[in-house]
């Protein structure tokens, strides 16, 4: 009787299903990897942050920040993950 | 060894001791049913948890190569060359979050052990396989044989076996450190580098938390460090009549170069084999999510690690030394020898070391499993034992150090610097393959195989033609290709693309079939308990337990 469930197969598109958190997650991970590689933005002495060039301290201040956009683009992918489980099982189990 | 500090030399004996019972002891670690098994010996049984992960890859990952090579290129020539590091490790993690959880679960799913297993799957290609495996193992030689190149520097301003002209007596103390890496890597595999992984965090971590508090005040703060590069980088170099080095990349060209290698080194890093290893041998999908997040961490260190190049330049006497060697970097090295005392300098050196001895594990290892799966089953074995497997990755991960060891101790250092320059391009000639067949079959595996040739000829034929006033070839990692100075392995990776992408869509005009592809679209998404680690002992194939969905 417990036959191997599949996730996404038969089963809407996950971006479909949930539009804005699939955008943010797009928006997000570009953003990430946008303002670390476009150096013009913070190839500058000044502002300076105590002793530390903006262009040193920029780039040391990106890691926490990049932690915690990572994490939340992590949070909207399992929201994904969850609506499809939902969606594959509800044939079936009626989960809510 | 007249000029040996006995209290350094003793602390780095005494933690290397530790860390050689620890390499052994490992072997109990997790202990498995059946340790002869790839999925042990090669994959640490694939349970690794967040946790053991983020030491794993963070010692996988932050080599000590980087802790020497990166402040030498910041003391040498400044941003361009040493500060891209750093961008680089940021961008990384955006990127890896895309396509390494997809290729977790693929290889769960399909037992896979090495990023040529899932090539040979994914597009039922043995040739385009033998590429990836191929490339793999060249990349990885020379990137092992610097970590002992790392080594040897910490060796030199420890003033160990430098005094005798004998070449077997100079080098002695390389030879047992590595001796016991390959033993300890031979009974425990990747167990092995994962615990000594702890050890190894904890005393770089307390080198640079130390370091950063305590050299600045000690030297003159940080805007003293600061202005000093500063100073140095402007001023001209009698051999080029150019500025030694680039403090704020400024000019169009000098921010492209920066940009484009550190796009090109973020795109080739988790493509590595070693990377692969470190992240296939993780328990669950959701652990290679997290690290992503957790790993930029590590980052933050590398961008303090980074700036003890300045700090160095800032310190006249290290700077002075470093001169007087004429070899960058021993900067670290020297830095913490004048700065502090020789209990704690033996603490920093211990962590270089120890730090060379965890990515060269892996390195090896994952080097070794290449050759088993990709080569000598393959092609010369086919029905080989998940036991006889596991003996010649074994024996394997002892020869390709041995390899790495002639290599760093017979050729010239600039040139295992170079063919690690080299590693780069090529291995970013693999990420075409590898990343876009987790997202999609639509590639010609010939036209992609065409694609990495492109890309193999052009990547080191452009590298061999940088020239400096110094040297005539291999002076550098980027080129000027139109007016533009760009990372070569990024313009060949382009070159790679176009060549795939057009030899496809002649392909696929002139009907072609494709190869067979045993993977399944829901696979790329898979996560335990749906597939279990160890494969049904029978076989190796695609046999799959069903399961109860995770009731998370």
């Amino acid at each position: 009787m417990a036959k191997p469930i599949v996730t996404s197969r038969n089963s809407r598109s996950p971006i479909a299903a949930h539009p804005i958190a699939s955008a943010a997650i797009a928006v997000l991970v570009i953003a990430a990897i946008f303002f670390a590689l476009y150096v013009p933005l913070y190839a500058s002495a000044t502002p300076k942050a105590g002793d530390f060039p903006f262009f040193y301290f920029y780039l040391l201040a990106y890691m926490p920040v990049l932690a915690i956009v990572l994490w939340i683009v992590i949070m909207l992918q399992r929201r994904l993950q969850t609506g499809q489980e939902a969606g594959a099982r509800r044939p079936s189990g009626r989960a809510r | 060894m007249s000029n040996v500090n006995y209290v350094t030399f003793t602390i780095v004996v005494v933690l290397f001791l530790v860390v050689t019972l620890t390499g052994f002891a490992a072997a109990r670690w997790r202990r498995a049913e059946d340790m002869l098994h790839l999925n042990e010996w090669g994959l640490g049984g694939r349970g690794f948890g967040t946790f053991v992960a983020w030491f794993l890859l963070g010692g996988d990952l932050y080599t000590a190569y980087t802790f020497i090579a990166v402040p030498a290129a910041m003391f040498g020539a400044g941003a361009v060359q040493g500060w891209f590091a750093v961008s680089y490790t940021i961008i990384v993690f955006p990127i890896a979050l895309i396509f390494l959880p997809r290729l977790w679960s693929i290889a769960r799913a399909h037992h896979y052990v090495t990023p040529a297993d899932f090539i040979r799957g994914r597009y039922g290609s043995r040739g385009l396989s033998l590429a990836i495996a191929f490339t793999g193992i060249l990349a990885l030689m020379p990137y092992i044989a610097l970590q002992l190149v790392g080594i040897q520097a910490v060796l030199t301003v420890m003033g160990v076996g430098t005094s005798s002209a004998n070449s077997l007596i100079k080098d002695l103390p390389l030879f047992i450190a590595f001796l016991v890496l390959a033993i300890f890597t031979y009974v425990s595999g990747l167990r092995a580098p994962a615990l000594i992984a702890f050890i190894k965090d904890t005393l770089v971590y307390l080198m640079i938390i130390v370091a950063v508090f305590y050299i600045p005040a000690r030297i003159g703060g940080w805007g003293h460090i600061f202005g000093a590069a500063q100073a140095h980088l402007a001023t001209i170099s009698p051999v080029t009549h150019k500025p030694t080095g680039v403090f704020i990349p400024t000019t169009g060209n000098s921010q492209l170069a920066f940009s484009t290698l550190a796009l090109g080194s973020a795109l080739a890093l988790m493509v590595y084999p070693h990377a692969v290893t470190g992240v296939l041998s993780t328990k669950r999908r959701d652990i290679i999510k997290r690290n992503m997040a957790l790993l930029p961490i590590y980052s933050v260190m590398l961008g303090f690690i980074a700036l003890l190049g300045y700090m160095a330049l800032a310190d006249k006497p290290t700077a002075a030394s470093v001169k007087k060697a004429g070899n960058a970097q021993l900067a670290v090295p020297y830095l913490f020898q004048h700065l502090f005392p020789s209990w704690f300098t033996g603490i920093a050196f211990s962590a270089i070391i120890i730090g060379a001895l965890v990515p060269a594990a892996i390195m090896a290892i994952a080097a070794a499993n290449l050759f088993t799966r990709n080569i000598f089953k393959e092609f010369f074995k086919p029905d080989a034992s998940p036991r006889l497997q596991t003996r010649v990755s074994q024996w394997v991960s002892l020869i390709v150090k041995v390899g790495a060891l002639l290599f760093a101790v017979t050729l010239p250092k600039t040139f295992s610097i170079n063919l690690q320059l080299l590693g780069g391009i090529w291995i970013l000639q693999t990420f075409p393959s590898v990343v876009a067949g987790l997202f999609t079959r639509w590639f010609d595996r010939w036209a992609l195989l065409a694609g990495w040739l492109a890309g193999m000829i052009f990547g080191t034929v452009a590298a061999y033609r940088v020239s400096s006033p110094t040297a005539s070839h291999w002076a550098g990692s980027v080129d000027t290709l139109f007016g533009h100075t760009v990372y070569i392995g990024l313009s060949a990776i382009i070159l790679n693309l176009a060549v795939s992408v057009i030899l496809t869509l002649v392909l696929k005009a002139a009907k072609v079939p494709g190869g067979a592809d045993e993977t399944l679209p829901h696979e790329y998404k898979a996560d335990p308990p749906d597939v279990p680690a160890a494969p049904a002992p029978a076989s190796l194939g695609v046999v799959r337990t069903p399961g109860d969905f995770p009731a998370d």
